[in-house]
């Protein structure tokens, strides 16, 4: 499979009069490859964002060396310029414009058949909204014409960043269903988005960035596998009397509510076999799978100490500083 | 050549633009329209009287020149308590910049040829002033909105965005500048048919007045390139109208007044105004009583000059500065 986003060693300082240095992104990596839909997660502040302008050319990195659709980017990104949609932290568009003429205006500039404008427009869902006022439009409505000049090219590559922002239930369904049915087609799609459950259900890999490096990387079940501390819920009539047969069976339980969580656990059999053989029937043994949320809040450290509001850049990197890379096993 | 489309349809789309030419259009209407009320075609008689007057005056002017040789040459031993100069040249007629004409003794009409010229400096005063702000806004606008971020996501080349914006802007600055003053002066002109005089419009009035007009929308091109060039700079609109504001204070106020303190020779030739000034008019002349000083003699007039030519280099030079770094700084920067 070809390459089509490559990003080594990418570092990106901003200096300011105020508050002075600050990295944003230190020695990140990220590799997208053809047809994948690759979802970019991390915490507010990661440098996710200024991965994506760094990219597309809008800021200039302090190092690092940058390829989109194989063309050194940003030197040659004019080359693949066409064939790359992108939206960059919700684009402002000119309130006093429509958002049929908006996109008219941008498939001028970028020499895109006029009529393709009502194709997008109807793609997003704002066809019949298209002729009002730019200004007049919901915050979900201007993510959705945002969506839309991201689409205006036919994109071989799609950079969405936070597409699903300020979108309602059935906006985030309708997104989703459109980066699916445009992977189906050989889009590859990079998404960054909050809304964990979201990129599980859609993305196939998962990047993870905190404090401007990557902290995860690979197919999205995998990620999640090598996260997994196998772990069931156990549900019989005694809980207490199956703790001391488990633990006797050197296997870790506690009582959780009513239910038992037995970890460390290879094959389940063995759970109902101990507790059968002392009459103990299992009425539910259920594999607790760890979603993407909770390996997210671990690799980021983000969960800690849950009592404490935790503050913009507390994420932190995983003790070791081992990383997770299961494309190419995990590197200390 | 698409780009151009689009940026053009921005810039006629900017709120600013349409209330500038709409201001534009009212100035020209209510000057045309008072003008119009304020004049009437001289009738014969009018005209007649007007004639006699005019060239009694040439006599006046005439006379008082012979009576002033005269008294110079002590022929009249005048107890006269009219003035007269120690340098009777002063007050030839031939040497006059421009003698009476009937067109001076016809209150309430307007002669076309006499007023050509200053309208025209009204004009070129407004369209300066609009090509700097809308150069100014419709760059500082659309950094500060996030237009250009989108239009980079569209076509990553800096330098070719940004020069189809300065492009357009000069270009339709220019085309707007040409069709106004066009315009402008072929209603003052039908005005002086119809409802006043037309005057004396001979090829050396109409090639005077071309130039004017053409010096005039070089200066316009200038001020638009400057405020686009300061605003990309300062990345605001603000920044062009702070720098100009700041420079008229600071500079054209204060450092001129600080330089006739210490008596700074020359001191105009460090003001952009006065290379404005030789620029529009051909040439400029500037007292500096310095220039006479330790010399004797009454050749010593105390002017020095400043050739049109060397003005608009100034003004090229920075104008094309500023524009030049602009486009090397927005090379480089970070466009958030
Ligand atoms: N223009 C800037 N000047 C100074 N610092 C900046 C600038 N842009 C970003 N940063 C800093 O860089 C870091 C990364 O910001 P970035 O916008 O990339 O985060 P993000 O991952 O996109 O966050 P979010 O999830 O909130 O969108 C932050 O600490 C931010 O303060
Ligand atoms: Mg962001």
């Amino acid at each position: 499979m070809s390459a089509v986003i490559e990003i080594e060693g990418l570092r990106k300082t901003f200096q300011s009069l105020r508050s002075g240095r600050r990295v944003a992104v230190d020695g990140f990596d990220l590799l997208v490859e053809a047809g994948q839909v690759h979802g970019f997660l991390g915490p507010n502040g990661s440098g996710k964002t200024t991965t994506l302008r760094a990219l597309l050319g809008l800021v200039r990195a302090d190092s690092g060396r940058m390829a989109v659709l194989g063309e050194p980017s940003p030197e040659l990104l004019p080359r693949v310029a066409g064939q790359v949609g992108a939206i960059v932290e919700s684009p402002q568009f000119f309130g006093n414009f429509s958002g049929y003429r908006t996109l008219r205006l941008l498939a001028h500039a970028g020499g895109v058949p006029v009529s393709r404008v009502d194709e997008v427009l109807d793609l997003v869902g704002l066809h019949d909204r298209g002729d009002e006022r730019v200004k007049g439009y919901s915050l979900g409505m201007k993510q959705r014409l945002a969506v839309a000049s991201a689409l205006l090219k036919d994109p071989r590559l799609l950079i969405l960043d936070e597409p699903a922002n300020g979108l309602d239930p059935a906006g985030i369904r309708e997104m989703r269903d459109l980066m699916r049915s445009l992977a189906a087609n050989g889009v590859t799609v990079l998404v960054s988005s909050h809304i964990l459950g979201e990129i599980q259900l859609i993305c196939d890999h998962v990047t993870i960035i905190s404090q401007g490096r990557r902290v995860a990387t690979g197919r999205v079940d995998e990620v999640l596998a090598g996260h997994d501390r196998h772990e069931f819920l156990v549900r019989v009539a005694e809980p207490e009397r199956a703790v001391e047969l488990l633990h006797a069976a050197e296997l870790t339980a506690v009582v959780d509510g009513g239910a038992l969580v037995v970890s460390g656990v290879s094959d389940p059999t063995v759970v109902s076999r101990v507790l059968g053989e002392q009459g103990l029937w299992v009425g539910e043994l259920t594999p607790l799978r760890p979603d993407l949320e909770s390996v997210f809040l671990e690799l980021t450290g983000a969960y800690e100490h849950p009592s404490v509001p935790r503050q913009v850049g507390d994420s932190s990197l995983p003790q070791g500083g081992a990383v997770i890379d299961l494309d190419r096993g995990v590197d200390a | 050549m698409n780009l151009v489309r689009a940026e053009l349809e921005r810039l006629s789309a900017r709120r600013f633009v349409q209330l500038m030419v709409v201001l534009l259009v009212v100035a020209f209407a209510v000057t045309a329209a008072t003008t119009l009320v304020g004049s009437h075609k001289p009738s014969v008689s009018e005209l007649n009287s007007a004639r006699g007057q005019a060239a009694e005056a040439r006599r006046d002017l005439e006379a008082n020149h012979q009576l002033c040789l005269a008294r110079q040459n002590g022929d009249v031993v005048g107890d006269s308590d009219d003035f007269f100069p120690s340098d009777c040249s002063a007050i030839d007629p031939i040497r006059q910049d421009r003698l009476p004409i009937p067109a001076d003794f016809l209150p309430g009409v307007f002669t076309f040829a006499d007023q050509a010229e200053p309208l025209l400096y009204f004009l070129i005063a407004f369209l300066v002033l609009f090509g700097f702000l809308v150069g100014a806004s419709y760059i500082g606008a659309d950094l500060t909105s996030g237009g250009v971020v989108n239009l980079l996501l569209w076509r990553p080349r800096r330098t070719t965005v940004l020069a189809a914006k300065l492009g357009t802007l000069l270009g339709a600055v220019l085309v707007l500048s040409l069709l106004a003053s066009v315009a402008y002066l072929a209603t003052f002109w039908v005005i002086g048919q119809t409802a006043g005089l037309p005057g004396r419009l001979d090829g050396e009035f109409w090639s005077s007045l071309g130039a004017v007009h053409g010096r005039g929308l070089v200066l316009v091109l200038l001020a638009s390139a400057l405020g686009f060039a300061i605003a990309t700079l300062g990345r605001h609109t603000s920044a062009a109208l702070g720098a100009l504001a700041a420079y008229a204070v600071v500079w054209e106020l204060g450092a001129r007044l600080v330089l006739e303190i210490v008596d700074a020779p020359n001191s105009d030739l460090f003001m952009l105004s006065s290379h404005i000034g030789a620029w529009l008019n051909g040439g400029a002349r500037f007292y500096d009583e310095q220039i006479c000083r330790g010399s004797t003699g009454l050749s010593c007039e105390g002017f020095y000059t400043m050739t049109w030519g060397v003005s608009l280099l100034v003004l090229l030079a920075i104008t094309g500065g500023l524009t030049a770094a602009a486009f090397a700084v927005f090379r480089r920067r970070d466009l958030i």
